[in-house]
């Protein structure tokens, strides 16, 4: 026990928290930061730590008030600036992210991470070719940073530049071979433009260097399979499966595969364990594969409810409403209040951080229909079909939850030309539910809505392969 | 090697003059007010109702007590005791977690609730208090000591090995402290320095059971088999009536030259006839339907990257999920690829830390386990003993320290193939052989193992032999018959590969036996550990494997199979003198065993003049063994199904 405390103590004490911080020892950080404020006075560095270790601990408010506080009491402390920039990046606030970041940068022109920080925050807020010159800074200053590296990638891609981002990764491949993240985004691009014999290449120099990944051994199988070298495809699948029997991820992308036996539907289990692997990186993996439909449910509601007139439309309920993809959308249309429902807690938990809906529950959307007694002015439902096979509980349960004239939009997955169910619906090679326009017609007029639109639609690219759909919107009689 | 506590005083701690002074200060304040009891006064208090068997009442005492000095460690460690004791260890976790938020810069309360959530099998959360706590008192080695604990049980070797030697720095004369050190340097494949960090315990303050045991398993991992058995013969003498006395010798005796078949059975059941079981074996409420679903309990062992793992996981998971389902009963490791495939393969799991084989054989009991099948053995992380306890209606043996028979009666079965127990071999088991129709393993081959090399004999001008196995396997008659290979092939070099290699002292003693029977040491090359694929990739620099005996190699035997090298054997009678003979015969490779020491130098010499047909054995190996019984994992599990249905069908029937 520290019987009187110097500066020096307080100093290795602090070095220790961020020590436990970095290795995600977040129970070992939380009493050492506790007694650091117990025992030091305040400081620039313990309110940076504390913000650090309160973000880990997903306490984002309490982050906040002690960043703004901290800014307020030490105004030229770079750091503080960067975590808060980070912070409002993390909540979706791109403008504000950028200034703190600026702010960080003036303060501490050689400060890499800033860089960075303002880098990314310009991407989002469309800056594509001032994003890359902030990280290509950065990216100078600490050439082997993967984040850095891969910021800038994206950052050339959304630039129109792929060849510049696939060199940034080559480059970063030849630096160090080993960098799997780098090489797992090398793989997407390739597989995203078409090129399986590159993406094949990069796996198998992966294997040659001894890396065994789930990720690649899965995107590998994806490119062989087109290629038409269907046993290699499978004996990687395989490989992917046993690489990473628990990641919900690697488990789906094997069951497209049919390498292991299919369930007769997604259980709800598994998909809240789908969706809660894959939160954090959600929204970047849908938008990044082309993911169009809250896009398209936008254009719908502009044209045919109240909003086409400039008129507010609610209450609206978001069913499936995962990280919040659709009120992003939505943002700057008078649509309140807008309520989401997902399975999934941790993609509620990335919804609530957007603070765009009025309240989220976690449930299935079924029984949350059945559960609730409100009355809405529309119901939408992205990319949420896919996972249900017989549609008429739902689409009963959504009529009555609606108030006459009341309009339900949602997308569902037709299936490739191949195998889209003629009547009826089915269960695709993808593990995903595919539904066919007519039955989707037909359901809709036994649960008693008139059809307004369906229209064919893309609905993202899934591994650079557009994943044919359409986009119903349904009038309650 | 659980944290150990501060025992109770006999007596309050404080002598009667302290009473006498306190007793008159506090009639002189009484005159003003009453003063409240002070920790001393509480913990007395404590004390007395702890005696008297008022656990809940005491708790609260020294829960007073601990308010009114919340710096003392002593203090917030019986408390966690006590708790336990007490049978609650929640309600005492959120008081000392308010205490915490009261007084967050001392490390005392932490470490009570570190040692709480410990005994609550939350041992990461307990490590990261620990670390907190030390933190602030780096200078207090007790909490570094309560840290090494809570991490040797967590499995986390190399940190709890950090944590030991820095309170053993500050301590150097806590002999139970450097007895678990030297237990975790031990399963850190640190055999010698265990050795002399169990020895310095033995010197200071004499023998027990247990360390005998570690001391004899340390010296046989440094490839001393005759002193190794001595220390079990005196653990023997001394502790008769002791399982682990004959744990310990049946630990030893199958690495001995002259152990047999026999003497091993027999070892095993005088061992078996010391564990604890029921007066009367229980009664089973597991449906006698021979066709249902079956639950298997896999119990105890490393189910992880570990032999255990990479020969029995395939087949588990191809077991039909219509006709079995898993529990895993054994510690998990969840940064562990083969453990988390077992996870998945698992339908439940249960984990045996910190129960006793009763405790442990009631739950797995409650859980309707159909088959146990014993993972473990006697070994580090095995729990066979709990199976005395009968807690499943039909116990199998399987691979898991499987060196011979268990000799335990209440195991009925012992999963094996007639190349590891041939006809006429039945009488050697306490056991009835379940008998597999290829090999009794399934390998799985590790998905970043390196390509085949071409022969190094082809490069380097000379045949290179090889053995990679555990130094315990290697004993002075093994030694002999390698130096008349080397001997009978005159260029030709030796690779000989193992953990304790490293040690100096470890290899200058190979050497020297390798010397007395005249081989010059630039024909050996000793090599210490590596990383799993660089250990693979090593076997590119070997022509031929020679086996050891009478322990064959058992994983060591398919992983060089897989790389391309095949392995010379010398069967023996015993369960572990016949696994590479399993092994190569299920790839079609029976024809690499000898029939004794004189034709395994003559076949290893032929062998080794005949370089086309070795260049062509390895070129194709991989392809062999890929499309062999060994790797069908769907054939091995439809077969491991129906042998497992037989020994249910005979309970049933019973």
């Amino acid at each position: 026990m520290l019987a009187t405390v110097g500066q020096d103590d307080i100093d290795r004490l602090c070095d220790r928290a961020a020590q436990f911080i970095a290795s995600g020892r977040l129970a070992a950080a939380r009493p050492l930061m506790n007694a650091i404020r117990r025992l030091a006075a305040p400081s620039a560095r313990i309110a940076e730590l504390s913000a650090v270790l309160a973000i880990q601990e997903g306490e984002l408010d309490a982050a906040r008030a002690e960043l703004d506080a901290g800014i307020a009491a030490w105004p030229e402390h770079p750091g503080l600036y960067v975590q808060r920039a980070g912070l409002s990046r993390l909540e979706g606030d791109a403008a504000a992210a950028a200034g703190d970041a600026a702010q960080a940068v003036l303060l501490a022109p050689g400060h890499a991470h800033a860089k960075a920080l303002l880098g990314t925050a310009l991407l989002d807020l469309g800056r594509a070719s001032d994003a890359c010159a902030c990280l290509a800074e950065s990216l100078a200053a600490q050439p082997d940073n993967t984040l850095f590296r891969l910021a800038l990638s994206t950052a050339q891609t959304a630039g129109g530049d792929p060849a510049a981002a696939r060199a940034t990764l080559r480059e970063g491949l030849e630096r160090a071979p080993g960098d799997i993240a780098c090489r797992r985004t090398s793989m997407l691009i390739a597989l995203q433009n078409g090129e399986y014999a590159e993406a094949v290449a990069l796996a198998e120099a992966a294997t040659a260097l001894g890396i065994a990944d789930a990720l690649i051994a899965g995107m590998a199988g994806h490119a062989l399979s087109k290629l038409g070298r269907h046993q290699e495809a499978a004996s990687r699948y395989a490989e992917a499966r046993e690489l990473g029997p628990d990641d919900p991820y690697v488990r789906h992308l094997v069951a497209v595969s049919g390498a292991i036996p299919e369930q007769g539907a997604a259980p709800a289990d598994y998909v809240r364990a789908v969706f809660d692997g894959y939160a954090p990186i959600f929204d970047t993996h849908l938008l990044g594969l082309g993911y169009r439909v809250p896009g398209l449910i936008r254009a719908a509601l502009l044209r045919h409810s109240p909003l086409a007139r400039g008129e507010p439309l609610g209450p609206v309920l978001d069913l499936g409403c995962g990280t919040g993809l659709v009120a992003v959308a939505l943002l700057d249309l008078p649509v309140r209040p807008l309520h989401g429902v997902d399975l999934s807690a941790r993609m509620l938990e990335q919804a609530a951080a957007k603070r765009l809906y009025a309240s989220l529950h976690q449930a299935d959307a079924l029984a949350h229909l059945e559960a609730d007694q409100a009355t809405y002015a529309a119901i939408l439902a992205a990319d949420m079909f896919c996972y249900l096979g017989d549609l008429d509980p739902l689409l009963a349960a959504m009529r009555a939850r609606l108030a006459p004239g009341g309009l339900c939009v949602f997308s569902a997955e037709t299936g490739p030309p191949g195998e889209a169910p003629r009547s009826g619906w089915g269960l695709g090679r993808q593990g995903r539910y595919h539904h066919s326009p007519a039955y989707i017609r037909a359901a809709a007029a036994r649960a008693g809505f008139a059809v307004l639109e369906l229209t064919p639609e893309e609905q993202r690219q899934d591994f650079g392969v557009p994943v044919p759909g359409l986009l119903a919107v349904l009038r309650a009689g | 090697m659980a944290p150990r506590f501060p025992p109770w005083p006999a007596k309050p701690e404080h002598d009667g003059r302290d009473q006498r002074v306190a007793a008159s200060a506090k009639r002189r304040r009484a005159a003003i007010a009453p003063a409240p009891p002070d920790a001393a006064q509480w913990t007395a208090a404590a004390a007395t109702l702890v005696a008297s068997g008022h656990l809940l009442p005491a708790l609260a005492a020294l829960g007073r007590a601990h308010r009114a000095d919340p710096a003392s460690l002593d203090l917030a460690l019986r408390r966690a005791e006590l708790a336990c004791l007490a049978g609650a260890p929640d309600a005492e976790l959120l008081r000392l977690e308010a205490l915490t938020a009261e007084h967050p810069a001392l490390p005392a309360p932490l470490a009570g609730r570190a040692i709480l959530l410990h005994r609550l099998g939350r041992n990461r959360e307990a490590a990261e208090l620990l670390e907190a706590a030390t933190a602030l008192a780096p200078e207090d080695h007790r909490l570094d000591a309560l840290l090494a604990g809570v991490l040797a049980r967590d499995h986390r070797l190399p940190a709890a090995r950090a944590a030991f030697a820095r309170a053993l720095a500050a301590d150097p004369a806590d002999h139970e402290l450097r007895h678990d050190y030297g237990v975790v340097l031990l399963r850190l494949h640190q055999p010698q320095e265990a050795r002399r960090e169990l020895e310095a315990v033995r010197a200071a303050r004499g023998d027990d059971p247990q360390l005998l045991c570690n001391l004899a398993n340390a010296t046989l991992c440094c490839g001393s088999q005759d002193e190794a058995h001595d220390i079990a013969r005196q653990a023997l003498a001394a502790y008769p009536a002791t399982p682990l006395a004959h744990r310990t010798r049946l630990n030893t005796l199958p690495y001995l030259p002259e152990t047999g078949a026999e003497t091993l059975r027999d070892a095993a059941r005088a061992c078996a006839a010391t564990l604890p079981r029921p007066a009367r074996p229980p009664r089973f409420a597991n449906a006698r339907d021979p066709e249902r679903k079956l639950r298997l309990g896999l119990l105890g062992g490393l189910l992880k990257t570990h032999p255990v793992g990479w020969l029995t996981l395939a087949g588990f998971e191809c077991l039909n999920p219509a006709g079995f389902e898993l529990v895993g009963i054994a510690p998990y490791f969840p940064a562990d690829q083969l453990a988390r495939r077992f996870r998945a393969a698992a339908r439940g799991w249960i984990d045996p830390a910190g129960k006793s084989d009763t405790q442990l054989a009631e739950e797995i009991r409650a859980c309707g386990i159909d088959i146990l099948i014993d993972l473990g053995g006697y070994g580090d992380t095995g729990r066979m003993t709990a199976c005395a306890f009968r807690p499943a209606p039909v116990q199998v043996k399987w691979v898991g320290m499987q060196t011979h028979s268990t000799g335990l009666p209440e195991i009925d079965w012992f999963l094996t193939d007639r190349w590891e127990t041939p006809e006429g071999f039945a009488g050697f088991y306490t056991e009835r052989l379940l008998e597999m129709p290829d090999g009794y393993v399934c390998y799985t081959p590790p998905a970043d193992a390196p390509e085949v090399a071409p022969p190094p004999m082809a490069a380097r001008g000379h045949p290179t032999f090889g053995c990679f196995c555990n130094l315990a396997k290697v004993n002075a008659r093994v030694i002999a018959a390698w130096s008349a290979v080397l001997q009978a092939v005159p260029r030709s070099r030796f690779i000989l590969k193992s953990h304790p290699l490293v040690d100096a002292e470890v290899a200058a003693r190979i050497r020297a036996a390798f010397g007395r029977h005249g081989i010059a040491p630039e024909r050996l090359e000793l090599r210490g550990p590596s990383a799993h694929r660089a250990f693979l990739a090593e076997w590119g620099d070997v022509d031929i494997a020679l086996d050891t005996f009478p322990y064959s190699g058992g994983l060591t035997t398919v992983e060089a199979l897989w790389m391309g090298v095949p392995t010379l054997t010398l069967p023996g009678q015993s369960f572990c003198a016949r696994h590479s003979l399993s092994h190569l015969s299920n790839v079609g490779l029976g024809e690499w065993a000898a029939s004794d020491v004189a034709d395994y130098v003559a076949q290893a010499a032929a062998r080794a003049a005949d370089p086309a047909s070795l260049a062509a054995l390895r070129a194709g190996l991989r392809a062999r063994v890929r499309q062999s019984p060994l790797c069908d994992a769907r054939r091995f599990g439809a077969n491991l199904g129906t042998a497992l249905r037989r020994a249910w069908e005979d309970w049933c029937r019973r």
